[in-house]
């Protein structure tokens, strides 16, 4: 103990997660600023996050003065805030864009699913945290699962897939810094491998009818469409553990027939998943991942966006065209410059630079909440640590993955530039908890 | 603190590994498109912002060696909608009205323009090409309609219609794989005009100049924020032609005004061998290709391409007796007072072979003024074939002249080597048909003026050349020049020379050749009628000239297809091409008159031109006619 503590400051707030997120909150609204100063509702969205920026400080300071640990205690009545928020949205929300994921107040607007993600991670720590010497069974993963369940289906109900995308994966980091089992680990991961094979499968063959003359094809494409085909389905899979699991025993290769049961029962659990995905997809979305898949197939439709993006940060080149002098971006080439594409406008006015330097901003802020997840004074805080740091990882992949075509688009903002009140909120919340476990490293223990 | 640590000691470790490699990636791939592939996005980023209204540049204009601008460039107008300003319906449908008269469209048209512009949210062209005329009524309209933009362009325009229409060629849209294999060097649009034959074909490279263009700036609908840049064009390079204004405009109306208003007429220095005349009848006006959308429309776009003063081929007719006189002489034992008795016709044994006339008592000079077959069949008979054909040689008939224009005919050599080579045989009929310029010999009129140049120059064949120089427009260099080039010379004896001019002279002072008969000027010509088993005879007129006491510096040669007679039909032509040369004014212009319904006096050749024929009635034994 004495020498952690002669060896760390005595400071409340560390500074360098505290400046990189200053700087890109920073540069976010310049690169906001210039984006929309071509387009008329420009006025709206700068005085938005004029606003929201103070409150997004209010809360990266309110998370940092309170003690983090009563999130701990109080973890029940956080789920419940969870659920009341998110079924208040369904009930009293507004839809915007084909989604009932909004609350509309006369002086602003604000997405529960954005300050839930954060509070979800809160939570879904807190549980670990009590499972202590239980982590490496499979009940506490199978609990955890229930407790997520309902959030993630009253997301869906909204629906909000984007929303999904970063949790899952946060809480996937979560689970596996937590010390869960890398095996049951890898089954969830599987579970969401065979949902997202059947989803990308069928919408393929949905927008690529001709391939369906191939009568394999056929037969498997029909699978979403009748109780009958899935009970078929799933039969078949039963049937194939079965198989296998006879053929090991066969070859003298002793293997716990309960790992049988639950790769088959992952499999199925994956397909219905990807069944009711494909059910609830829209025609947009199918697109998006079309345009993944092929981007060059249509060059005016879906993949327009990246192809305009990329343009516009190729065309910056090292130093960019200088702040507010983006042809793509001001003259609207690049859609969703201001929120998902920001980077775009960060590569096309501030050049390699800019975008370097918004990574760089990234990694530090990845690297701090590691430091600080293991400066932690208690379990829950590094645990709280490891699920945010899931959150930002996720978000900075995805979001810069999208952009240089390694990820399909999916509507994710940049946490810090993009804009987008709630976000800048509860990204600026996570990391006042971030820095409450940080101020709090030594008192307590 | 050290507890918690037990089973997920290096899992977040690993994470931000993890994140750190994946951030490098990142970078690279960043690096790869911000860096490596900067150009190129720029270049795309470019594209997208900016709209072009084009520009058409002037074409190069093209000048005679007197300087007159026989191809230039008018402006023309292209009227854009730049769907900006008011947009509701009631103002489009009053502007369509108002505007649909000055550009040639119904108001239905205009406004259907109007509604897709605005619809797309670009810049139309609501009319292009319009003529100055219509830019004044449509200037004070604009006041009261904004959003509306006039641009200047440039058209090719031709202000002598037809003149030398197939040598300067004509202007038209790309079509089939032109597009596909077009100069990429060059700034072409899909709606580019370009040189489609002649000289705007062969020099579209320099004569094209490069587009200006009014760049704006554009957003992602296509909405127009401000004008980038307005960027002037280049006009294309001007070319300066040997071509002599007045000798091819005498070449061309004489033409026109032919009997048959079918021929070619070319006229050649013979000191240099510079194309001071190329005209090929019926021409055509390249205007009417090119015609301002208001204006009115051609009804019909056919032409005839074919330049028959290189792609046409005749027998040379009675024009030939000049080489058959040359040979017999270079042959030696040639005395030109020995008198030949023309009865009417010449006995060759197996038959009888007609003159034209009957000419009684010749000798050599009133011979070729009178143009008397039976004279040359004696001559040639004495002669022989093979030294006929060798001279034929030295003047190099049945080659191309080498005049740099793509498909000249080469024509035909006639003569007892070639028969051979066919594995045929020659006969004493054919001696007499070569002598007088009759049977498979062919030549062009390009071909006859050359040799005309060479009998001018006393032998020297020149490669005839039309361009004189290329001056570009921008720095006034000259880029290119026209060359003389000798391609051989005729080597015969100086005193061969002085008896064929005085032959000519004296067929001109008092022979077939009189109409080119002109006071102060040495004239010399041939006439020649080549027959014509189709239909009626061609008239051919071979002539040059220079002044009194000079050496002859204008070489002409005029063919008239089915002209009936050489000195009928062909002489006033050349006379008249001549005269412009020299600046002598026309005198007589009655003479025109007269000359319609005179009959032409020249020599019509007896025999039926088609070998076949000839050598069946040989082969026969038969007389063709009149034994």
């Amino acid at each position: 103990m004495t020498k952690y503590k002669s060896r760390l400051h005595k400071g409340l707030i560390d500074w360098f997660l505290f400046g990189a997120m200053a700087f890109l909150v920073i540069l976010g609204a310049l690169c906001i600023m210039s984006a929309v100063n071509a387009v008329d509702f420009s006025n709206a969205v700068v005085r938005t996050h004029i606003i929201a920026l103070p409150l997004g400080f209010l809360a990266f300071f309110a998370a940092w003065s309170f003690n983090y640990q009563i999130f701990d205690e109080q973890w029940k009545p956080l789920y419940g805030i969870i659920l009341a928020l998110l079924i208040g949205v369904l009930l009293f929300g507004t839809y915007q864009r084909g989604s009932k994921s909004w609350f509309v107040f006369p002086f602003f607007s604000m997405q529960p699913a954005e300050i839930c993600r954060v509070l979800t991670i809160l939570a879904a720590a807190a549980f670990l945290d009590r499972q202590g010497r239980n982590m490496r069974d499979l009940r506490t993963l199978v609990w955890l699962g229930v407790l997520i369940a309902p959030v993630f289906g009253l997301i869906m109900l909204q629906p909000d897939f984007s929303s999904i995308v970063i949790t899952f994966p946060a809480l996937l980091v979560l689970l596996y810094c937590a010390g869960v089992n890398v095996f049951y680990l890898a089954l969830v991961f599987a579970f969401a491998a065979v949902a997202g094979f059947f989803t990308v499968a069928w919408t393929f063959l949905y927008l690529h009818p001709q391939w369906l003359d191939y009568k394999l094809l056929d037969v498997f494409f029909k699978l979403s469409d009748h109780i009958l085909y899935m009970g078929v389905f799933v039969l078949l899979t039963g049937l194939a553990g079965y198989v296998a699991w006879w053929l090991f025993k066969q070859l003298r290769i002793f293997l716990p027939s309960f790992y049988f049961v639950l790769a088959t029962l992952v499999v199925a659990a994956g397909f219905f998943a990807g069944v009711f995905a494909d059910h609830q997809m829209k025609p947009y979305q199918r697109k998006r991942v079309e345009a993944f898949l092929a981007p060059q197939s249509d060059p005016q439709g879906a993949s327009y966006n990246v192809l305009q993006a990329q343009i516009a940060m190729g065309s910056g080149g090292i130093f960019g065209k200088g702040l507010f002098s983006g042809t793509q971006s001001r003259l609207g080439f690049v859609p969703e410059k201001h929120t998902d594409f920001i980077l775009a406008v960060v590569g096309e006015e501030l050049g390699l630079w800019g975008t370097l330097l918004v990574l760089g901003l990234y990694l530090v802020i990845l690297w701090r909440i590691a430091v600080v997840a293991y400066l932690a004074s208690d379990r829950y805080g590094y645990l709280v640590c490891s699920g945010i740091f899931g959150m930002f990882l996720t978000y900075m992949l995805i979001n810069f993955g999208m952009l240089i075509g390694l990820f399909p688009v999916a509507g994710i903002p940049l946490p810090f530039i993009s804009y987008g009140g709630s976000n800048l909120v509860s990204s600026m919340l996570a990391l006042g908890v971030v820095q409450s476990v940080y101020a709090r490293r030594i008192t307590s223990a | 603190m050290s507890a918690k640590r037990d089973s997920f000691n290096g899992r977040l470790r690993t994470l931000l590994t993890l994140a750190f490699i994946a951030g490098a990636v990142v970078a690279l791939r960043l690096a790869d498109i911000q860096l490596l592939r900067h150009d190129r996005y720029l270049r795309l980023a470019e594209r997208n912002r900016t709209q072009v209204l084009y520009q058409v540049a002037p074409r190069g204009r093209i000048f005679t060696s007197d300087g007159k601008a026989v191809a230039s460039n008018a402006p023309a107008f292209d009227l854009y909608y730049l769907s900006a300003g008011p947009k509701d319906d009631s103002y489009l449908r009053r502007l369509a009205q108002d505007f649909a008269p000055h550009i040639g469209l119904t108001s239905q048209e205009v406004l259907a323009r109007l509604e897709q512009s605005v619809q797309s949210g670009k810049a139309t062209a609501l009319a292009e090409n319009l003529s100055p005329r219509s830019v004044l009524p449509i200037k004070e309209l604009q006041l009261y309609y904004p959003g509306l933009y006039l641009i200047e362009e440039n058209k090719r325009i031709y202000p002598y219609d037809t003149f030398a229409s197939h040598l300067i060629g004509y202007l038209g849209s790309m079509e089939g794989d032109e597009w596909k294999n077009r100069d990429q060097s060059l700034d072409y649009r899909l709606d580019a005009k370009t040189g489609k034959n002649g000289l705007e074909k062969k020099f579209e490279k320099l004569l094209k100049g490069r587009d200006g263009g009014v760049f704006l700036e554009v957003d992602y609908r296509g909405r127009v924020h401000r004008v980038i840049e307005d960027r002037r064009w280049r006009a294309g390079d001007d070319i300066y032609l040997t071509l002599n204004f007045d000798v091819q405009r005498a070449a061309e109306e004489g033409l026109k005004n032919s009997l048959t208003g079918r021929g070619a007429a070319v006229a050649l220095d013979p000191r240099t061998g510079a194309v001071l005349a190329l005209a090929t009848a019926p021409a055509f006006d390249p205007n009417m290709f090119i015609p301002y959308s208001d204006g009115p429309q051609p009804s019909s776009k056919r032409i005839s391409e074919y330049n028959l003063a290189i792609q046409g081929v005749y027998p040379p007719a009675s024009t030939f007796k000049v080489i058959t006189s040359i040979a017999a002489i270079e042959q030696g034992d040639f005395d030109p007072n020995k008198e030949v008795y023309c009865p009417g016709y010449y006995d060759a044994g197996s038959r009888v072979f007609k003159c034209w006339g009957v000419h009684q008592h010749d000798n050599f000079f009133d011979g070729m003024a009178d143009s008397c077959d039976v004279y040359f069949y004696t001559l040639a008979a004495n002669t022989g074939a093979a030294a006929i054909e060798k001279t034929q040689r030295m003047f190099q008939f049945g080659l191309p002249t080498g005049i740099d224009l793509p498909g000249e005919k080469a024509g035909n050599l006639y003569g007892p080597t070639k028969r051979a080579r066919n594995r045929s045989y020659w006969f004493i009929g054919d001696t007499l048909n070569l002598s007088i310029g009759q049977g498979e010999l062919l030549v062009t009129p390009i071909k006859m003026a050359q040799f005309a140049a060479a009998i001018a120059s006393k032998g020297k064949i020149w490669r005839p050349y039309y361009l004189d120089r290329i001056v570009s427009n921008q720095t006034g260099r000259v880029l290119q020049r026209g060359q003389s080039q000798l391609l051989g010379t005729v080597d015969i004896k100086p005193s061969t020379w002085d008896l064929i001019y005085k032959a000519l002279k004296h067929t001109v002072d008092d022979g077939t050749a009189r109409r080119v008969k002109i006071k102060g000027l040495d004239v010399y010509g041939k006439t020649g009628t080549a027959q014509n088993p189709h239909g009626d005879d061609h008239g051919w007129f071979m002539a040059f000239a220079g002044r009194t006491g000079e050496e002859p510096s204008l070489a002409v040669a005029v063919f008239v297809e089915y002209g009936k007679g050489g000195a009928g039909a062909a002489g006033p032509i050349a006379r008249k091409m001549i005269e412009a040369y020299f600046h002598i004014p026309t005198e007589m212009p009655k003479r025109t008159a007269e000359q319609q319904n005179h009959v032409p006096d020249a020599d019509p050749a007896v025999l039926v031109s088609d070998m076949r024929q000839i050598q069946a009635a040989l082969r026969q034994g038969v007389d063709g006619e009149g034994a």
